[in-house]
C-alpha cells in the first residue's frame, strides 16, 4: 500500500511547501485581499501626507493635507482646483518633495509616511509645546525681573545719591533742565527722612536673585545661548539632566525668592533657614514643570543594555522627558529554529512595562494613526512627567512594494501593534486614563471587512474577511515561507478562513485547513494555506489583544462576572418575592413634617436657636442679632459683641432690669428677652414687668 | 525634603485675622441703623476669607452708606457724589491684584450715579457692590430718593412724593451683561452674610441690594415686612443659597429659584408685595472687562516709551 501525504496538509504541519515542478511558472507575488484597492496611494484621499504647521494659533499643530484642503474649499476656494493641487502635492510628498506655496499663505512643511516621519512629527509638536512653556516662563520671569528692578530703582531714588542734584536733573530730561533749581530741590528732599530704605542684606539678595534670573540658560533670552534639550540617546539625556540639576535648583530658588520679595513676604528670620535646608535633595514635579521638557528619539533596536537601563530610570523617576521609541521592524527576522517564531516586539514589551509604572503617559500607535491621534500626541507633549510614545513606522523595508503607510495601518488592523493610550492626568481610575481609541472594531478579536470578488462562474461573491496577524505577516517577504499557495476551490483539502481557526486548538491535522484570501498583481484571488506556527503566533497575538480589551473595559471578565452574579441574585429575589406580597416599607414622611429622626439631624445652622432657657433668665437670640448697637449703647458691660460681632449677654447683673427692658424695646429685631428681675427692690418693677411681657 | 513652591512658604507664615483687625474708627451711624449690620457682615466676610487689609479696598460716594470706608481698617476711597463706581473701576484696572468693594446708597447710586451704574453693570468688572437702600437721603436729613415709595413725605416732598419708586433689582436685571444680582435685608444677619459671601466669590460685577432700616427718618417703613415673616420670600437653590432649617422655620415663604433663570428673576424682582432674599440671578460665564482688555505684553517703562514714540512719530514734523 502506498500512502501519499496531501501537499496542503504537509504545508500546514511542516511549514514547507512542495517544490515547484521544473518549468512551472514562478509563484505570483501575493498581498492580502483587502489591499486590492490600494495599489497606488497617490490617487486616493486619505490621512497623509501631513502638514506640519508653522503657525498653530488655532491649536492645529499638524493636520492631514486633506483636512486643510477641505477647509479651504469650505472657505470659498474652487473645489476642482483645490483637489487637483492636493493630488499633485500628495504625489510630490510621496517622492520626498512638495511645497505648500500652491495652496496660498500657509506656512509649514509636508511630510509623508516614511521612516523619518515619527521623529520629524514629534519634534515639531514638541517644539510647539515648548514654545508655549517658554512664553509662559518668559512672561512670569520678566514680570519678576521688572518688579525686582522697580524695588531697586525705588530704593536708589530714595537714597542720597538718588536725591542728589545731578540725579534729579537727569531724571527731568534735557528739555526742562533750566526750569528748576535742582540744588534747592535736592536740599529740600534731603530734609525728608527715609525710613523705608532697603537693608544691605536685602539689596544684595535682590541683586543676586536678579542676576540668577537674567543668567538662566534654560530658555532662550537676548544675549544668552539656551541649552539643548533634544537627544538621540536616553543615556545622554539622563546624563545631561543630572548635570543640570544644580542650575535648576538655583533658578527655582531664585524664582521663589523673587516671588516672596515682590509680595513683600520674605523674612530672613523665617525663610533663610528654610532655604538652606531645601538644598540638594532634589526638585519635585511642580518645580520640574518650570523647565523645558527633553525630547529623546531612539530606535527600538538601539534600546538594549545600558540604554534600556537609562530609559527605565527616566520613566521610573518621572523625569520630564518625552521619549519616542520608534520601531521599524515589528516582526523581526524569522528564526531558523524549527517551531520558533519571534516573540512580541521588544518595543511592545517596553510600552507594557511603562504602563505598569502608573505615572508615565504611554501612547502606542502606528505611524498611520498619528494624523488621527493629534490631540493625544499634544497631551503627551504637555504632560508634566515622563511620556513614552511608541510608534511603528512601517518602513522596515521588508514589505516589497507596499508603502510604509499601508504596512503601518496593517499593524494596527491586525492587532500586531494595537493603538492604546494611558494618560495619568485624565482621571483617577483606569476607565478615565486608558483608551483603545484608534483601533478599528475594538470590540472584536479582528476587524471584519466586506470583500467582493468574481468567482470562477463569474458570479459576485461577498464575504466578510477578517484582517489578522497572519495577513500582516503576509505583507513581510521574509515570512513567505509560512504560506503555501492552495489550489483553486474544489480541489485539495477543505479550507476555512484562518481567523476562525485561531481560537480552535486542533490536535493533529484539522479537517479544514486555515487559509487566507490573497490577490496577485492582476487582482486575481488566491488562497494561501497558513502554517501551524504562524497560527500559534496569531493565537498569542489574539490573547494579548484580549488582555488589552479587558484593560479598556471591553469584555471585561470581572465586570461580566459581577453582572452575572447580580443578575442571578436579582432573579432569585424576584422568584422568592413573587408568591407573597412584598413587605410594606415604612411610608416616607410627608414633606414639611419633621420626623423625630429628622429633628435630631446634626449640624444645626446658625439661626437654629437652642431651646430657650427658663423664661426667668434674660437671654438674646444671638444668631439673629443685626449688630445695630442699640443694646451696647445702653450698657456695654451687660451686652457685648461676640467674635461674629453679634450681641450676647455678658453679665445680666452688670445693669438694672430697666436697662434690660429698654434694650428689648429698642432692639430692632426683637431678640432680647428680659426674663424676670433679679432685684425685687428695683423701683418701677410693676411697670417694667408689664412692658417686659411683650418679650416672653 | 524637596523644594517647596512659593505657596507652601507663604502658608507656613499664614496670618489669621479677627474682626477687630478690620475695625477702624467707631461708627458714627445712628444706633439701630442698618449700616451697622452690613458693616458686621462685611467684617465677618473679611475675617472668614482671610482678606489681607493691605490688599482690600472699599470705595464709596456720598451718603450715610458712604461712611463705610472710614470704619474699615483697609484701603478706602471716600469719593464724590455718585462716582463710587468709576473710581472703583479705575482701581481695578490699575491694581488688578486688589479686592475691590463698593458701598453706595440709593441716592448715590440710583440718582446722581445712575449713568455710572448702568455702564458698570455692562463692563462686568470684578467688583462687589453693596447698595445700602434705606429709601431716603439720610445724611442730608430726609429728602426723597429714587427708591422712596410713592407718597413718602420728606423735606423736598412735604405733600408726599409723586413718582413710583425705582426698582434697583429690575433695573440691574434689565442691563446687558448683568452677571450677579442679589438682595438681602439687614435684619436677617444669617442670610445677609451668605449673600455677601456669594457676591464676593462671584467673578464679575456683583450687585447686592441690601434693604436697610433708617431708624431716624423712616423708622417704621419696613415694619410690615419686619413683623410679618411671610412677606420675606427666601430664595433657596443648590446653585444659589441654601436656606437653613432654622430660617425656614421662621420664614415660611421659601421658594426654590434657579439663579440661572433670568426671566423668573425679573418676575421675582418686580413683585412689590414681598421682599425676595437670596440670589436672584447669577451667570458666571459673562466675561469680565479686565479679561477682555488684558494685554499680553508687560507694561514696562521701555514698552510704554516705545509705544508713545511710535504714536508721536505719526505726527512729528521736522522743523524747516
Amino acid at each position: 500500500m502506498h500512502a501519499e501525504v496531501h501537499p496542503d496538509a504537509a504545508a500546514y504541519v511542516t511549514g514547507h511547501q512542495a517544490a515547484a515542478a521544473p518549468g512551472a511558472p514562478a509563484a505570483p507575488a501575493l498581498r492580502p485581499a483587502l489591499f486590492a484597492a490600494y495599489r497606488d496611494l497617490t490617487r486616493l484621499r486619505y490621512d497623509f501626507p501631513l502638514v506640519l504647521r508653522a503657525d498653530a494659533a488655532d491649536g492645529r499643530v499638524y493636520e492631514p493635507l486633506t483636512a486643510l484642503v477641505e477647509r479651504l474649499i469650505e472657505g470659498g476656494a474652487e473645489r476642482a482646483k483645490a483637489l487637483r493641487i492636493e493630488g499633485e502635492l500628495r504625489a510630490a510628498a510621496a517622492g520626498g518633495t512638495g511645497s505648500l506655496a500652491a495652496l496660498g499663505k500657509i506656512e509649514g512643511e509636508l511630510v509623508d509616511c516614511d521612516a523619518a516621519l515619527p521623529a520629524r512629527l514629534l519634534a515639531h509638536v514638541w517644539r510647539a509645546a515648548q514654545a508655549e512653556k517658554a512664553a509662559s516662563f518668559r512672561r512670569h520671569v520678566e514680570r519678576l525681573i521688572v518688579k525686582l528692578d522697580d524695588i531697586l530703582r525705588a530704593d536708589r531714588a530714595r537714597s542720597a545719591a538718588g536725591r542728589s542734584a545731578a540725579s534729579l536733573k537727569a531724571s527731568f530730561g534735557a528739555l526742562h533742565d533750566q526750569a528748576f533749581d535742582f540744588e534747592s530741590m535736592s536740599r529740600f528732599l534731603g530734609t525728608v527722612s527715609v525710613q523705608t530704605a532697603l537693608s544691605d542684606a536685602r539689596r544684595g539678595r535682590i541683586g543676586a536673585t536678579l542676576a540668577d534670573l537674567r543668567a538662566q540658560r534654560f530658555y532662550a533670552a537676548p544675549g544668552v545661548e539656551a541649552l539643548d534639550f533634544r537627544f538621540d540617546s536616553c543615556a545622554a539625556a539622563l546624563q545631561a539632566f543630572r548635570a543640570r540639576v544644580p542650575d535648576m535648583m538655583r533658578l527655582a530658588k531664585a524664582i521663589t525668592l523673587a516671588e516672596l520679595e515682590v509680595e513683600g513676604e520674605f523674612s530672613s528670620e523665617r525663610h533663610d533657614a528654610l532655604f538652606e535646608r531645601l538644598a540638594a535633595s532634589g526638585l519635585d514635579l511642580r518645580d520640574l514643570a518650570l523647565f523645558p521638557d527633553y525630547l529623546v528619539c531612539v530606535r527600538d533596536a538601539q534600546v538594549r543594555g545600558a540604554e534600556q537601563d537609562a530609559l527605565l530610570e527616566i520613566l521610573a523617576g518621572g523625569l520630564p522627558m518625552k521619549i519616542l521609541l520608534q520601531t521599524d521592524d515589528l516582526l523581526g527576522e524569522p528564526s531558523g529554529r524549527a517551531g520558533h517564531v519571534p516573540a512580541s516586539a521588544h518595543s511592545r514589551q517596553l510600552a507594557h512595562m511603562a504602563l505598569g509604572l502608573n505615572s508615565v503617559l504611554v501612547l502606542q500607535a502606528s505611524a498611520a494613526q498619528l494624523g488621527a491621534q493629534r490631540e493625544r500626541v499634544l497631551r503627551a507633549m504637555r504632560y508634566p512627567g515622563a511620556s513614552l510614545l511608541s510608534v511603528y513606522s512601517g518602513a522596515g523595508g521588508h514589505a516589497g512594494a507596499l508603502p510604509p503607510y499601508l504596512v503601518a495601518a496593517a499593524a494596527t488592523e491586525s492587532r500586531a501593534f494595537p493603538s492604546f493610550s494611558y494618560d495619568p492626568a485624565a482621571g483617577a481610575d483606569w476607565a478615565s486614563r486608558f483608551s483603545l481609541e484608534g483601533n478599528p472594531q475594538a470590540e472584536h478579536d479582528w476587524p471584519l471587512h466586506e470583500f467582493a470578488y468574481e468567482d470562477a462562474d463569474h458570479q459576485r461573491v461577498r464575504v466578510q474577511v477578517a484582517f489578522t496577524l497572519m495577513d500582516f505577516a503576509a505583507c513581510d517577504t521574509r515570512y513567505a515561507g509560512h504560506f503555501a499557495a492552495a489550489p483553486s476551490a474544489g480541489r485539495g483539502a477543505a479550507r476555512v478562513p484562518a481567523a476562525e481557526c485561531v481560537q480552535r486548538e486542533a490536535k493533529g491535522v484539522p479537517d479544514a485547513l486555515p487559509s487566507l484570501l490573497m490577490v496577485d498583481e492582476r487582482n486575481f484571488v488566491h488562497h494561501a494555506i497558513v502554517d501551524e506556527r504562524l497560527l500559534r503566533e496569531a493565537r498569542r497575538c489574539n490573547d494579548a489583544w484580549r488582555s488589552l480589551q479587558e484593560l479598556g473595559g471591553i469584555r471585561n471578565s470581572h465586570a461580566e462576572r459581577l453582572l452575572a452574579r447580580e443578575r442571578q441574585k436579582w432573579e432569585q429575589e424576584r422568584a422568592a418575592a413573587a408568591p407573597a406580597p412584598a413587605p410594606a416599607s415604612a411610608p416616607a414622611p410627608a414633606p414639611g413634617v419633621a420626623t423625630p429622626a429628622a429633628a435630631a439631624a446634626p449640624a444645626p445652622g446658625p439661626a437654629e436657636a437652642a431651646p430657650p432657657p427658663s423664661s426667668d433668665e434674660p437671654y438674646i437670640e444671638t444668631p439673629r442679632c443685626s449688630s445695630c448697637d442699640e443694646c451696647i449703647q445702653i450698657n456695654n458691660k451687660m451686652f457685648a459683641y461676640d467674635a461674629n460681632k453679634q450681641a450676647r449677654i455678658v453679665d445680666a447683673r452688670a445693669g438694672t432690669y430697666r436697662q434690660l427692658v429698654e434694650a428689648a424695646e429698642s432692639c430692632q429685631v426683637a431678640i432680647i428677652h428680659p426674663g424676670k428681675p433679679k432685684n425685687p427692690d428695683e423701683p418701677g418693677l410693676e411697670d417694667l414687668l408689664q412692658r417686659a411681657a411683650a418679650f416672653p | 525634603m524637596t523644594m517647596m513652591a512659593t505657596e507652601c512658604l507663604l502658608q507656613l507664615c499664614e496670618q489669621r485675622y479677627e474682626i477687630e483687625d478690620y475695625q477702624s474708627a467707631v461708627p458714627r451711624w445712628c444706633t439701630g441703623c442698618g449700616d451697622n449690620a452690613i458693616l458686621a457682615s462685611v467684617q465677618r466676610l473679611c475675617r472668614d476669607e482671610g482678606l489681607r487689609p493691605e490688599k482690600t479696598v472699599f470705595v464709596s460716594g456720598i451718603g450715610c452708606s458712604s461712611r463705610f470706608p472710614h470704619y474699615m481698617r483697609t484701603y478706602g476711597f471716600h469719593g464724590i457724589h455718585g462716582r463710587a463706581l468709576p473710581v472703583a473701576e479705575g482701581v481695578r484696572l490699575a491694581r488688578p491684584d486688589l479686592t475691590v468693594f463698593v458701598n453706595t446708597g440709593d441716592g448715590d447710586c440710583c440718582s446722581i450715579g445712575a449713568a455710572h451704574w448702568i455702564h458698570a453693570i455692562r463692563y462686568n468688572m470684578n467688583i462687589t457692590v453693596f447698595l445700602h437702600d434705606n429709601q431716603i437721603y439720610g445724611l442730608t436729613k430726609m429728602q426723597a430718593s429714587p427708591t422712596s415709595p410713592r407718597g413718602t413725605k420728606s423735606n423736598t416732598t412735604p405733600r408726599g412724593s409723586t413718582l413710583e419708586a425705582l426698582q434697583p433689582l429690575s433695573v440691574t436685571l434689565g442691563v446687558q451683561n448683568v452677571s450677579f444680582v442679589a438682595q438681602a435685608v439687614d435684619w436677617i444677619p444669617e442670610s445677609l452674610y451668605e449673600v455677601v459671601k456669594a457676591a464676593y466669590h462671584h467673578q464679575g460685577f456683583s450687585f447686592v441690594r441690601i434693604v436697610q432700616r433708617c431708624p431716624e427718618w423712616l423708622p417704621k417703613i419696613w415694619d410690615p415686612w419686619l413683623h410679618d415673616p411671610k412677606r420675606i420670600l427666601m430664595l433657596d437653590h443648590p446653585q444659589g443659597i441654601r436656606v437653613s432649617d432654622g430660617l425656614k422655620q421662621v420664614y415660611r415663604s421659601t421658594v426654590a429659584h434657579d439663579p440661572s433663570n433670568i426671566d423668573r428673576a425679573r418676575e421675582i424682582a418686580s413683585d412689590t408685595d414681598s421682599i425676595p432674599v437670596g440670589i436672584l440671578y447669577r451667570n458666571p460665564a459673562v466675561p469680565c472687562y479686565e479679561e477682555l482688555r488684558a494685554t499680553p505684553g508687560l507694561r514696562t517703562i521701555a514698552n510704554l516709551k516705545q509705544g508713545l514714540e511710535a504714536e508721536l512719530d505719526k505726527f512729528t514734523f521736522w522743523p524747516p
